[in-house]
């Protein structure tokens, strides 16, 4: 217990301290801006650095085609042992087609799921609030009603008509 | 005596393969597991079908022989480096028969696998497949520590923790790994185009 607490006291202290620096010394410092606006070298560097950058993205947008996962588990089986070649696994990885990973897959639906959960939250928000302000006006209603009678009938005959009867 | 010695020999014989086979399995599962993963990144190292399948191959066929057909013990790992490593003795290979093919220096290497246009124009620069084929260029010349974690990073797009797990290192390692490497491939880059103006 002390120790989950203290580890979500340094995850804080980490936090903060990142938070605290990165607005100093980030990339998006003002400081920092300037100084690039206004060096050549520092511009220079950071193009290159964008190039590298640019040119790791290129490679990573360029698809291959559908069906090399299939050839490249053929052509690897073809070389294994004989058992290896024949087993049932290695028919279906002959087959095997790659497919999107299980949040690339379901991706599409967080922005809906997100909007549901939000709706649901807010609904059960509102029925917790508004059942729990029904039961304070009650209360309240009560005690105004109490007092009229109290200040009209008298606080006996008040008491015994709001107080609730004893049950045996 | 030798009735005897011969059937056993027979029960030894066909008891042999099979005990290999099923000791085996974990190969083809290691395929299932990490193949398209595997298949992505060598695409990204090598950008060709052929050498793709090849590479894959190769990683495979040693993961089989591995030390007496054991299974070695972390074999993510062992799968990634070994591809990542074959991928790029392939680039090499490939860049060493250009250059003896056409008795040129290594500037000149980029320039021909863009289809031999004048790379120096302001509209090549930008041209992807120079990019590509220059970034794989430098990729290859980078010392096996920084190429490791460029190559697992960005082309195999795993996370730090993997990384360190893979290549036996911190995360922090690979982080700071990673980001020597973007800077010497920036000022090898930013080289090669100078050589060309």
């Amino acid at each position: 217990m002390k120790t989950i607490k203290s580890n979500k006291k340094c995850r804080q202290i980490r936090t903060w301290l990142y938070k605290a620096i990165s607005s100093r010394i980030g990339f998006d410092a003002d400081w920092l801006q300037n100084h690039i606006a206004n060096c050549p070298r520092c511009q220079r560097r950071i193009v290159s650095c964008g190039k590298v950058n640019l040119a790791l993205s290129v490679i990573k947008s360029q698809p291959h085609k559908l069906d090399l996962l299939m050839r490249a588990n053929a052509q690897a089986i073809g070389v294994l042992k004989h058992g290896l070649r024949q087993a049932p696994k290695a028919q279906k990885l002959r087959r095997m087609l790659p497919e999107p990973k299980l949040l690339e897959r379901w991706g599409k639906y967080a922005h809906p799921a997100a909007n549901a959960a939000a709706c649901i939250a807010i609904l059960l928000l509102m029925k917790i609030g508004v059942f729990f302000s029904m039961d304070k006006f009650q209360g309240e209603g009560q005690k105004i009603v109490k007092q009229y009678y109290s200040s009209h009938v008298g606080q006996e005959m008040a008491d015994e008509i709001f107080t609730p009867p004893r049950t045996n | 005596m030798s009735g005897k010695a011969i059937s056993y020999g027979q029960i030894w014989d066909f008891a042999v393969p099979k005990t290999v086979d099923e000791s085996q399995r974990w190969v083809l599962s290691a395929m299932q597991r990490y193949g398209q993963e595997l298949v992505t990144m060598l695409w990204r190292i090598l950008g060709n079908e052929q050498d793709v399948c090849d590479a894959y191959q190769n990683t495979f066929l040693r993961l089989a022989h591995y030390e007496d057909r054991g299974k070695p013990e972390h074999i993510k790992a062992y799968i990634f480096r070994s591809a990542s490593n074959a991928a790029i003795s392939m680039l090499r290979r490939r860049a060493a028969e250009r250059k003896r093919l056409s008795q040129c220096p290594r500037s000149l290497l980029c320039k021909q696998s863009s289809g031999g246009q004048d790379v120096s124009s302001p509209a090549n620069e930008l041209d992807s497949k120079y990019l590509q084929e220059t970034l794989r260029c430098c990729i290859a010349q980078l010392p096996e520590h920084l190429r490791n974690a460029i190559t697992l990073r960005d082309l195999a797009e795993l996370s730090y923790a993997q990384i360190g797990r893979i290549l036996g290192i911190s995360s922090a390692t690979a982080r700071v790994y990673r980001c020597k490497a973007i800077q010497l491939l920036s000022v090898w880059m930013n080289k090669e185009k100078k050589e060309r103006k």
